[in-house]
């Protein structure tokens, strides 16, 4: 039977997580691969993993940060956060991650102290105007043979952060493009693309090693890989009908011409940084950093927005457009600040360069810093 | 007959009187709250009946909800949607699909909510405890009906209550005291001589997106099944970006 159907009265529902949602999402997915990525070499001791470590766990520190405030800007009731830890909800994925989060924040932070407390406790020795910050930051020791261990938990928090947001928003049935059960997986794989990204960016910016940029860029290649392996995939689970929430997902936003741009964008967005990173690994670590940085982002944007634009009940598509104010351009705005701001921070105050194998034989062996 | 107000007083006395309404919905307490009130036959189960037939799109349901709950300018609990069908190239008709939480029976809103504050009620009722909602917003997302939206103004999540500070008076909820046509039929489902079980059986009824498994409690005569989910048409509403592009198209052509 034919059917054509106009509506002629009908509401637009406005998106109820906003910007804020983007950047939390982007931001925690890239502090948990980074801190992921941050284990070789401070976990598990490898010598050589030192120099990508040392930028993954600056990405992770920072971007972990700030994450939790853009989260917390999120809620339209920020100051009622402490009830998250009151009323804890069982079957609800968000209230596990009220739990979450903190503890990944917290162990972040003390492995990366653990990490640095050779280097500060050395900066407290010297004779300097904050040497005493340093003896305060350091607790009196220089050991960190415990560092590792911390890692370990930092590292399961983090696989805890990549289970919990990507099945907060994969068990919604009432969005289809949302739930799929690939999504928490293209969240994490999307997360290490943008994390190593931002290693890239940050190798640029202040290693320039191009030996340690060749090396990033042949882990966003692959990281670039399993996100094109995981799309098609997805698509291939949609078209074939194997996989009726696949099919459904696609069904949702297939007609639409912007979808069809949003898509062809995505892909090139994956397929131009992969091929630049195998093709030149040196010397392009600005483009396909930026790049990845912009594909992470993006992919977070169009589940989040463009899945909020597509009506549940009603016809056509809401508006996806980025709003102005502070719950949309200058909420983005505003947390890249911060990150932008503590990154500044890190490698200014943070001895970040000497972060070696934790080892709780160290001596003193000289000033961490000069005069 | 329990959709006038006579009727709705008579089977109020079987009800147990629950707590006071709030803003968004109404507080919880340890009277009112129950998993469901479908369980118990002796307690009142409310549902409603739109029967299509009647409904002529005046929204004066639309307007006395607004009046009634104080809903701010920028949203609704409950609507009437209005379609223009054509069913293969004959005469189009017009449509009308009232709106509103469904008050389901397993409803994807309440595990969701990170902090309880979504609760269904003794009598049915899924409700939100404004003094408890932190405004994530999840419980909106779940929301197969997109019946739910954060109140600006309260910055809670809100949502039809089925009328519960009414209710809990002996009163009908606004939108069926003032519906024109009589189309929105309000009572007791576990009372096998209420107007609504009656028309439940007696007619064949649909719900929203059965293939969502909620069990709703609210129920359509004469809903056709293009539209019983998302209505795969042209919108009322085009966003600029569209639009703007249609503009650009149609001037190239």
């Amino acid at each position: 039977m034919g059917y054509q159907v106009q509506e002629l009265v009908g509401t637009v529902h406005e998106a109820a997580w906003l910007p804020w949602a983007v950047q939390y999402f982007f931001l925690i997915a890239v502090s948990a691969t980074a801190l992921l990525l941050a284990l070789p070499g401070f976990v598990l001791g490898r010598e050589g993993a030192l120099p990508a470590s040392r930028l993954a766990l600056m990405v992770a520190v920072t971007t972990g940060i700030t994450a939790p405030i853009a989260l917390l800007a999120d809620l339209h009731q920020p100051f009622r956060f402490w009830e998250f830890f009151i009323y804890t909800h069982r079957t609800s994925w968000m209230a596990w991650g009220a739990w979450v989060v903190p503890s990944y924040v917290a162990l972040t932070l003390g492995f990366a102290w653990a990490v640095h407390r050779p280097a500060f406790f050395q900066m407290g020795q010297d004779n300097w105007r904050f040497a005493w910050l340093f003896r305060l930051l350091s607790l009196g020791g220089s050991g960190n043979a415990f560092a590792p261990l911390i890692g370990i938990g930092a590292g399961l928090t983090a696989l805890g952060i990549l289970t919990y947001t990507g099945m907060e928003v994969m068990i919604v049935r009432a969005r289809p493009l949302w739930n799929t059960p690939f999504l928490p997986l293209q969240f994490a794989a999307t997360g290490a693309v943008g994390a190593l990204g931002v290693m890239l960016v940050l190798e640029r910016s202040l290693c320039r090693d191009g030996n340690l940029e060749a090396a990033l860029n042949r882990r966003l290649a692959i990281a670039l890989g399993l996100v094109s392996v995981l799309g098609g995939l997805w698509f291939a689970l949609a078209l074939s009908g194997l996989s009726p929430r696949h099919s459904e997902a696609l069904a949702s936003v297939a007609g639409f011409p912007t979808w069809q741009k949003i898509a062809a964008w995505g892909a090139l967005s994956i397929v131009v940084p992969f091929v630049i990173a195998l093709v030149l690994p040196r010397r392009s670590g600005w483009v396909t950093g930026l790049i990845a940085i912009h594909a992470a982002w993006m992919f977070r944007w169009t589940v989040f927005m463009g899945g909020q634009a597509v009506p549940k009940v009603g016809s056509g598509l809401y508006d996806a457009l980025m709003p102005t104010g502070l719950s949309g351009l200058m909420g983005v705005i505003g947390t890249f600040g911060l990150w932008l701001f503590l990154l500044i921070a890190y490698t200014t105050f943070v001895p970040w360069t000497l972060a070696g194998r934790p080892d709780n034989t160290r001596t003193a062996t000289g000033p961490a810093r000069s005069i | 007959m329990d959709t006038t107000r006579r009727g709705f007083l008579g089977t109020i006395g079987k009800v147990t009187i629950g707590a006071a309404a709030s803003v968004a919905g109404a507080s919880r307490s340890a009277t009112a709250a129950t998993q469901s009130g479908a369980a118990d036959r002796s307690v009142a189960h409310w549902g409603m009946v739109v029967d299509l037939r009647k409904c002529i799109g005046c929204q004066a349901c639309t307007v006395a909800c607004i009046m009634e709950n104080d809903v701010p300018e920028d949203a609704f609990r409950t609507h009437v949607s209005v379609y223009e069908l054509v069913k293969d190239g004959q005469d189009p008709a017009m449509v009308m699909l009232p709106r509103l939480c469904n008050h389901c029976d397993d409803p994807p809103c309440l595990p969701v909510c990170p902090v309880e504050a979504t609760f269904k009620a003794e009598n049915g009722e899924v409700l939100v405890d404004a003094s408890k909602c932190v405004g994530c917003a999840y419980c909106v997302q779940a929301c197969p009906y997109d019946a739910r939206f954060i109140n600006h103004e309260t910055q809670v999540a809100d949502k039809c209550t089925f009328c519960f500070h009414r209710t809990q008076a002996g009163l009908l909820p606004a939108c069926v005291e003032t519906c024109v046509g009589g189309a929105r039929n309000f009572g007791d489902l576990n009372d096998p001589e209420s107007e609504v079980s009656r028309m439940l059986r007696e007619n064949e009824v649909s719900v929203l997106r059965p293939e969502m498994h909620t069990n709703p409690n609210v129920y359509y005569i004469g809903l056709d099944d293009v539209l019983d989910g998302r209505i795969a048409g042209d919108a009322a509403y085009t966003p600029p970006v569209e639009t703007a592009h249609r503009a650009i198209h149609e001037e190239g052509a």
